[in-house]
């Protein structure tokens, strides 16, 4: 113990550790009534680093070749020890990070945090939100399987609607006509290089915003609602009296993390064909479309507005609206009222278009 | 031989799309140059009658199914509409009865022998079966032991010396059949099988020529040879259950420890309120 | 004074489970990134020379699957795995041709494995062997 305190002590007088533990952990503190769809942040840079480290682990054994991707696939599942496990947390990962980046960003809404002055931090979030979908789709052509080739084909054909340039684009999309050897390089290239050091970045940002306006206080049970920030100035919301991070929300965070991990656990271990079809274990072939080639489940609503429009521009152009809107939200919604059951247009709407992405995946499902 | 030349050299091509059961041939580079379709489906495949009858037909079969076209068996050349039909291109249309064991034998090499030499085969040309009395031509699908009924065999004699010998591969065809069953489950989930499935389709080939000697005694021979390989493959099959059930084991240590240490971090929450 | 000595037992089991747990996930990792032992159960098979006369085949089993000794006219000896490539039937030795036939699908090899036509996707494999005293050691 002595010996602990004095390498402390030793650390401290050089960079000043207490300090920034002081500040930062056990003197940074959170509203009373925070509550655990906080923690959901948390949550997320431990999957990001989860699927850091498996990637990499992946790296160790696959090769991105067309002609060898899919074998050193097989090789991984079935050949290397433990192989199946690591990519299996590396797949079902990926799906619940989308999962859980959802409950995120449901939360920030209902709870209206995304109002100003947190406009960058939810700005920087929704670019987050695209380039983890976009981590997804680039991965998921790396098994080189039928699933992967074809659900490749049916997303950057979809880029196609653009007027005038669209078919260009799917051509420098793909680097060729069709999906194929060039298509695998690029999509690895931006999935395991480019994305990730976006992300990693867009991370830092997004928490270096919530360090410096600091973090919101949840609407309910507050006499006082409405947004107190006026605009005239740089002001750090803090929290007199509350809880300190460190300890004390800490245990939150990790309580999450574990039933997050519980769950994970679950899909791997008992549920691991969830996400894969039969054809996720047929190696890619560029003459044979499967029957029935469906996106992965958060596409899925994306694919069916694709369909039910008469004209793909139009399906494409109603998706790009509505992303943009969802984007520039906290810019477009500037009511000082931050209680969910004090708005109620705004419940209908959002409430109305959760229940309208839901029912579209369920139909595109099933279509 | 010029025709039996231009068939292997066409047939090697063709063949190289391959049954799905051996799905990882699919990545041969040779499949990546067959054309999607052929000449010969694209005009036979909207005439009427007879003359587009076999496209049809050929779709449901597993010649269709592993990628074995029209010109793997009539030959002609497929990609030149022109010439398709023309005898100098190796076309070689419908045989004649007598010469069709020869046709199909191309191809069933080791079962055009066990036909010739089993009273079936000796009968060719007298009245006697060839392949397709009881395979079907173009919707020829995967042999099983339902190819051995009594409404078939009885079109030319009775049916007590086949009951027999369908009686004797009931077990054994049992055998395969479940094998099959479990290995394509586990296909489904990503396991290699690539092994095992030619390990099976290796033992099936062999006692799916038992089927043409007719000969009840050897058939009881054999079964219990094949069976033992059988049972080889079953062990592989259950040495892959008992990894499996393992890993759900350990899965669900897992889950519990991570629900223990959520409990954990929850009461060590609740001691700062 | 009571909730800081729940507050060590709780810190000390949660502490404690993390650290068996971070060592239970470390062991995967460890065996993934191992590496592979490559010692195979390769069975060695002696066969007699006069097993093996000029332009015939010796069919034998070898670590689980099938091989088979040619010696050519000339007497050259090969040495190979029987296992057709293709679909894993074993082929058969056709003396007066002196080539293998695959009967499952008619792939035709060479003595020396090599494919002549056929579906196979690759030649059969080469086995190593040594001879001494009179026998053939295969493996």
């Amino acid at each position: 113990m002595a010996l602990l305190k004095r390498l402390i002590d030793w650390i401290d007088v050089r960079i000043g550790a207490r300090e920034v533990v002081a500040k930062e952990l056990t003197g940074y503190l959170l509203p009373r009534n925070i509550n655990t769809w906080y923690s959901m942040g948390s949550i997320l840079l431990f999957i990001f680093a989860m699927q850091v480290a498996t990637g990499i682990l992946l790296l160790i054994y696959y090769v991105p070749d067309a002609d060898k991707a899919f074998k050193s696939v097989t090789f991984i599942m079935n050949e290397v020890p433990f192989g199946w496990l690591i990519r299996l947390c590396h797949t079902v990962g990926s799906s619940l990070m989308v999962l859980v980046l959802f409950f995120h960003m449901l939360s920030v809404l209902f709870m209206n945090s995304y109002k100003s002055p947190r406009e960058l931090n939810w700005l920087t979030g929704f670019i987050l939100f695209t380039m983890v979908q976009g981590i997804s789709l680039t991965g998921y052509l790396l098994p080189w399987s039928q699933l992967s080739f074809w659900a490749t084909t049916v997303a950057t054909n979809s880029v196609g609607a653009i007027p005038a340039v669209g078919q260009y684009l799917v051509e420098f999309l793909r680097g060729g006509k069709l999906v194929g050897p060039p298509t695998l390089g690029r999509f690895f290239a931006l999935h395991v290089a480019l994305i990730p050091a976006v992300i990693a970045a867009l991370v830092g940002a997004h928490l270096f915003f919530l360090q410096r306006t600091g973090v919101s206080t949840p609407p309910f049970g507050q006499k006082e609602t409405a947004n107190q920030w006026k605009g005239d100035g740089y002001h750090y919301e803090n929290h007199p009296g509350g809880i300190p991070f460190f300890p004390v929300y800490a245990f939150e965070d990790v309580r999450s993390i574990f039933i997050y991990l519980a769950c994970f656990l679950g899909v791997v271990f008992f549920f691991p064909n969830l996400l894969f079809t039969r054809d996720a274990f047929i190696p890619a072939n560029p003459l044979l479309t499967p029957a029935h080639i469906k996106p992965e489940w958060y596409f899925l609503a994306n694919y069916q507005t694709l369909k039910l429009f008469p004209s793909e521009f139009l399906g494409l152009a109603v998706q790009g609206v509505a992303m943009t809107f969802l984007a520039l939200l906290p810019f477009i919604d500037r009511g000082p009222e931050r209680h969910p059951l004090k708005r109620p247009l705004f419940m209908v709407c959002a409430l109305g278009g959760l229940l309208l992405w839901i029912g579209l995946g369920v139909w595109g499902h099933y279509s | 031989m010029r025709c039996r030349e231009t068939v292997i050299h066409v047939t090697g091509r063709v063949f190289a799309l391959v049954s799905p059961l051996i799905v990882a041939l699919l990545t041969l580079p040779a499949a990546a140059a067959e054309p999607p379709e052929i000449v010969c489906i694209q005009c036979h495949g909207s005439m009427p009658g007879r003359i587009g009858e076999p496209v049809k037909l050929w779709k449901g079969s597993i010649h269709a199914e592993n990628g074995v076209a029209c010109n793997a068996c009539h030959g002609g050349d497929p990609k030149d509409a022109a010439n398709a039909m023309s005898p100098a291109r190796g076309f070689l249309g419908a045989p004649k009865e007598t010469a069709i064991p020869a046709f199909c034998g191309r191809c069933h090499v080791g079962v055009m022998k066990d036909y010739l030499a089993s009273a079936h085969g000796k009968a060719l040309g007298k009245g006697g079966p060839t392949c397709v009395t009881c395979h079907g031509n173009h919707q020829v699908v995967k042999a099983t032991l339902d190819l051995i009924n009594e409404k078939s065999c009885s079109r030319c004699h009775s049916y007590e010396r086949a009951r027999l010998i369908r009686a004797a591969m009931q077990e054994t065809e049992g055998m395969i059949v479940a094998i099959d069953t479990r290995i394509a489950a586990y296909k489904g989930e990503g396991t290699d099988t690539e092994g095992l499935e030619k390990g099976l389709f290796a033992v099936r080939n062999r006692f799916h020529t038992l089927f043409h000697n007719v000969d009840v005694e050897m058939v009881k021979k054999e079964s219990a040879g094949i069976q033992g390989y059988l049972k080889k493959i079953r062990d592989q099959l259950t040495a892959l259950d008992n990894s499996h059930k393992k890993r759900k084991l350990a899965g669900a240590g897992g889950i519990t420890a991570m629900l223990l240490l959520a409990l954990f971090a929850h009461l060590l929450r609740k001691t700062y309120d | 004074m009571e909730n800081s000595g729940r507050r060590t037992f709780l810190g000390l089991c949660l502490g404690g489970l993390a650290a068996a747990a971070a060592a239970a996930a470390a062991w995967p990792v460890y065996r993934y990134l191992s590496p592979r032992s490559t010692a195979t159960t390769a069975a060695r098979v002696d066969i007699p020379e006069k097993d093996v006369p000029e332009g015939e085949a010796k069919f034998f089993e070898l670590g689980g699957a099938s091989a088979v000794l040619v010696r050519k006219p000339g007497g050259g000896l090969i040495a190979l795995s029987a296992v057709c490539t293709h679909m894993g039937c074993i082929v058969q030795w056709e003396k007066d041709k002196l080539d293998f036939l695959c009967p499952c699908h008619g792939g035709h090899y060479t003595a020396e494995g090599a494919v002549i036509s056929g579906p196979p996707p690759k030649p059969l494999a080469k086995l190593p062997f040594t001879v001494a005293n009179g026998v053939i050691t295969v493996g």
